[in-house]
């Protein structure tokens, strides 16, 4: 991929609604990051470098102790925009699913953006407020379907028990 | 003294596995209906002010008015007074009496008091709960350090503020509407247990059979005359002070007089000291604890000689005891059925005082004689069907009784 696709998809990603001045404050900000297939490149709990574009290639998404993949994820997306906000360790670790190119943004750069008040860094915020919303709502989502097969089933459970009640344990 | 709720929800869990209970299902028949606590302050006779403290606990009231003792212990509290009360919740429930459950009690040494600050405690904490208790909601009766007279006292006070109401509490004297055989009744329901037991295993009859008895309060004392009067052989008995043995057997009628005399059995002519400890271990056919909770334990189960406990006292086995009782083969028939025979001829009192109709004795022990038998039979019928110990099926009964009368009032 070419330095000047990459600079389009990032664009895409993280600076829509950026004058084309600030949209170069960003990239200029960012170091692109090769990953080969299977390399770990968050692991949780680690302080996080920065905020990750995805700008080709899949990520898998998993937690500590367990095999099991929580989400995989294909470019073009962010990765790190949790701990980038709060400045926390990672709460996944992300491995790369095929080859990856990134692009980083450094929480030091970020930081250091906002610290002179760079228009173009809270444009940056608002967009990941979006997709962290987005994000978010999936969640609710999910939260909701699984709560209500719990419910059901405890339903079932609990008028099975009636029944058996009155005929299995009746003596 | 007593076990506490986990005890007995120990036993009742392990009923609840038996039953794929759901957690939502165990969590309702385990969460009381009320608890109270309240002030009893009274004036004491130097003039100084003591206060109190009183509790109730209403665990279950879907077959009927809740029914259960009160207690005047320095140890009475919310965990204890919950605990009981839900055992007796499934005592009642075992023997199907259209009861639930309730415990409670004053905090209080009832020794240190005088009989008119008694009297004066036992009418304030009426005053206080008053509301709470009553013949169709929550009927009091005896127990630890509570008596004949307390009950008295009860109905006395709670009828200047409802009327006229003996319904109230159970347990009360013969000459203020008490019920004939109510004081033997328990000693008597024990031994019931024990001959249904052995008629049903082929086990013969009492005649012959050597008991070992812990406890000769009104509950030991009164088993003990009734296995003699069959043909038993005591060979040991204990109170607090200590015990005596006889392996030829020891002469009841007259240990009852001479412990009336002596406030002991200790020194009794004809027979050998034997400690507490060490009846529970002697090489007899029934052991049969009749005074504390808590007296088989993980420490002596190993040497535990008898063939057969009968619990006559409230939760004499702990669990880990019990489990290893079963492992080695002991049948262990369980407290809430054993002992149930009090609190069936308190229901036959209650239900004397609502007809205003009095029964005589032999009708009472006929009554309870029937109570006890069917109770046995279907407790008999799960231990074979089902392949679980008498405890597991006295709950498993129990929590089907509570269980159906919950589901048809509606949840």
């Amino acid at each position: 991929m070419t330095p000047s696709e990459s600079s389009k998809i990032i664009r895409g990603v993280l600076c829509r609604g950026l004058s084309p001045e600030q949209a170069e404050q960003i990239l200029k900000a960012m170091v692109p990051v090769t990953a080969e297939t299977g390399l770990v490149v968050f692991k949780e709990g680690e302080r996080p470098q920065g905020l990750m574009v995805l700008v080709e290639g899949t990520v898998e998404v998993f937690k500590d102790g367990s095999n099991e993949v929580l989400a995989t994820i294909a470019a073009p997306t962010v990765l790190g925009e949790i701990s980038l906000l709060t400045e926390g360790p990672h709460t996944a670790s992300v491995r790369a699913k095929t080859a990856c190119d990134f692009s980083l943004l450094t929480s030091t750069q970020f930081h250091r953006l906002l610290r002179e008040e760079s228009l173009a860094a809270y444009k940056v915020i608002a967009i990941l407020a979006e997709v962290l919303a987005r994000r978010l709502h999936r969640m609710d989502e999910k939260f909701v379907e699984v709560s209500r097969r719990g419910a059901s089933s405890h339903v079932e459970e609990l008028s099975a028990f009636k029944h058996k009640l009155f005929t299995e344990w009746s003596f | 003294m007593v076990s506490g709720f986990e005890d007995v929800n120990y036993y009742f869990r392990k009923a609840a596995r038996v039953m794929d209970l759901s957690a939502s299902v165990e969590r309702m028949l385990v969460t009381p209906y009320r608890e109270v606590k309240v002030d009893v302050s009274i004036t004491l006779d130097s003039g100084d002010l003591g206060t109190f403290i009183g509790y109730r606990v209403q665990h279950d009231k879907s077959r009927g008015p809740m029914k259960g003792g009160l207690r005047y212990h320095p140890t009475v509290d919310l965990d204890e007074a919950l605990g009981l009360a839900s055992l007796m919740t499934w005592k009642t429930a075992v023997v199907n009496l259209p009861y639930g459950g309730a415990k409670g009690g004053i905090a209080v040494d009832p020794n240190t008091l005088s009989p008119g600050e008694l009297e004066r405690l036992t009418r304030k904490f009426v005053q206080q709960i008053h509301e709470i208790i009553g013949p169709q909601t929550d009927i009091p009766a005896p127990d630890v350090n509570t008596n004949a007279q307390v009950m008295a006292w009860i109905m006395d006070e709670y009828s200047k503020m409802h009327g006229f109401s003996p319904a109230v509490v159970t347990g009360k004297p013969v000459d203020l509407f008490g019920s004939r055989g109510r004081e033997e009744a328990t000693g008597r329901g024990v031994v019931l247990a024990l001959e249904e037991y052995l008629k049903d295993a082929g086990k013969g009859e009492v005649r012959g059979k050597t008991f070992a008895i812990q406890g000769f309060g009104n509950v030991g004392s009164w088993a003990a005359r009734f296995l003699h009067e069959r043909g038993g052989v005591v060979v040991a008995v204990s109170d607090v002070k200590g015990g005596v043995r006889n392996p030829e057997g020891l002469d009841i009628p007259r240990l009852i007089a001479y412990q009336k005399q002596e406030k002991t059995v200790s020194g009794f002519p004809g027979s050998d000291p034997i400690g507490n400890e060490d009846l529970l271990l002697l090489p007899v056919d029934v052991l049969v604890p009749a005074a504390l909770g808590g007296v088989i334990t993980e420490a002596n189960v190993k040497d535990i000689r008898a063939g057969l406990i009968l619990e006559a006292a409230n939760a004499p086995t702990t669990p880990k005891a019990d489990e290893t009782l079963a492992q080695r083969g002991v049948t262990v028939l369980p407290d809430i059925y054993v002992n149930a025979g009090g609190v069936t001829v308190s229901y036959f009192e209650w239900a004397q005082n609502i007809q205003q109709f009095t029964w005589e004795e032999d009708k009472v022990n006929a009554e309870l004689h029937r109570h006890m038998r069917d109770a046995y039979a279907t407790l008999a019928r799960v231990v074979r069907e089902r392949r679980v110990s008498f405890r597991t099926a006295a709950f498993v009964v129990a929590i089907g009784r509570v269980g159906r009368a919950t589901v048809l009032r509606g949840v």
